[in-house]
């Protein structure tokens, strides 16, 4: 994905390291990590402690691709595409309105 | 839920492992089962849904990496499925479990004549993909992604015909737990002419939101057991993780048939006890 060509740009072969995100890569990874060592802390100590470990894992992996979301949203409107950044606000929006809604 | 996490973290590594192999997703064959052993749909759901979030974020590093992802074309159908997902479990806890069983039935059917009727392994390999040149062409739903060394472009067309498949999904999805992967990658593929790795990977990254959209609305409902899903989660990334690896040392022809006919085993268990 190349980030800096407007809306309108003409269609055509990008930078081969356009569709890559280093940083975003290595935080997916050390979210992944990160829940899969709090799901098995909950599984091996269980009780309260497990529970609560179980519930920031759970809090970890429903935040990770909702921030994702809001990440493209902001990474859009500010290089010249809001459409895709309305779009990926409208995501977010459905999302709180069916949490308000429950 | 009847299930001790640890059994359900050894369904859930199982299910994953199969599912991965079969190209079906983990959900789709742990939820049934669930039901199958005795649990109450409305509460195999939420784990259904964990196996699909987890299975999204393992996925997730290596797709951003490789370029195959097409975010602008997820989000737009994501609109929809987030949409379905939300309904479908909200409306889920007021439906009588016979009807929850039965679309259960219909998702497991479904991804069982999508598993026997697949002729190549939709994930490849990743190592494939190294170093290639891929992307989605800004302000579209176009892009360009590597195959066999050549650059190929392509353009998502019908995008009326994709928004109510991914409603439909997010709907079954919200519903039953089944991350409904198995609708959203032939319909963007078949429907909307989006070359197959493409749709694979963008599905793998909307699973992620729709599963975590659903699992918020159960949460909410007081429908998630924490360590219920910690199993499920354990066992969906250790499973996928093993799938992904055993994928091509045995032949995925016959474990696509057997993830086949095994769903359609569980489908009929499921009905039949309902």
């Amino acid at each position: 994905m190349n980030g800096d060509v407007a809306p309108d740009a003409e269609r055509g072969p990008v930078d081969p390291k356009a569709g890559r995100f280093d940083r975003v890569v290595t935080v997916l990874r050390v979210a992944t990590l990160l829940v899969l060592v709090l799901a098995a802390v909950a599984l091996v100590v269980g009780g309260e402690v497990g529970r609560s470990a179980a519930w920031v894992a759970l809090a970890v992996l429903c935040a990770v691709p909702l921030l994702r979301v809001a990440w493209l949203a902001v990474r859009w409107f500010r290089r010249g595409d809001p459409r895709y950044g309305l779009v990926a606000c409208g995501v977010l929006a459905v999302v709180a309105v069916g949490l308000t809604l429950a | 839920m009847n299930q001790l996490p640890a059994v359900v973290a050894v369904l859930a590594a199982a299910a994953a492992l199969l599912g991965s192999v079969g190209g079906i997703g983990g959900a789709a064959l742990l939820v049934p089962v669930l039901v199958a052993l005795g649990a109450e749909p409305t509460a195999a759901a939420p784990v259904g849904l964990v196996v699909v979030a987890a299975g999204s974020l393992a996925a997730s590093a290596r797709q951003l990496d490789d370029g195959t992802v097409h975010h602008r074309l997820g989000l737009t159908l994501e609109l929809a499925a987030a949409g379905g997902v939300v309904a479908g479990a909200i409306v889920s806890v007021d439906l009588p479990e016979q009807v929850v069983a039965w679309v259960l039935a219909g998702a497991a059917v479904v991804g069982a004549v999508s598993a026997l009727a697949r002729r190549g392994i939709r994930n490849q390999p990743v190592g494939i993909l190294d170093a290639e040149p891929a992307g989605e062409w800004p302000g579209t739903l176009g892009g360009q992604y590597r195959l066999d060394g050549a650059v190929v472009p392509y353009q998502a067309t019908h995008l009326e015909r994709g928004l109510p498949a991914a409603l439909v999904a997010g709907v079954v999805a919200g519903i039953s737990g089944v991350g409904g992967g198995f609708l959203k990658t032939p319909a963007m593929s078949e429907l909307m002419r989006v070359p197959v790795k493409v749709a694979a990977a963008t599905t793998t990254f909307t699973l992620g939101i729709t599963a975590s959209a659903g699992l918020l609305v159960y949460a909410v409902q007081g429908r998630v057991d924490a360590l219920d899903s910690a199993g499920a989660l354990v066992g969906a990334v250790v499973g996928g993780w093993m799938g992904a690896r055993i994928q091509s040392m045995l032949p995925a022809v016959v474990i696509r048939r057997a993830t086949g006919v095994l769903l359609l085993v569980v489908a009929t268990v499921v009905v039949v006890r309902t």
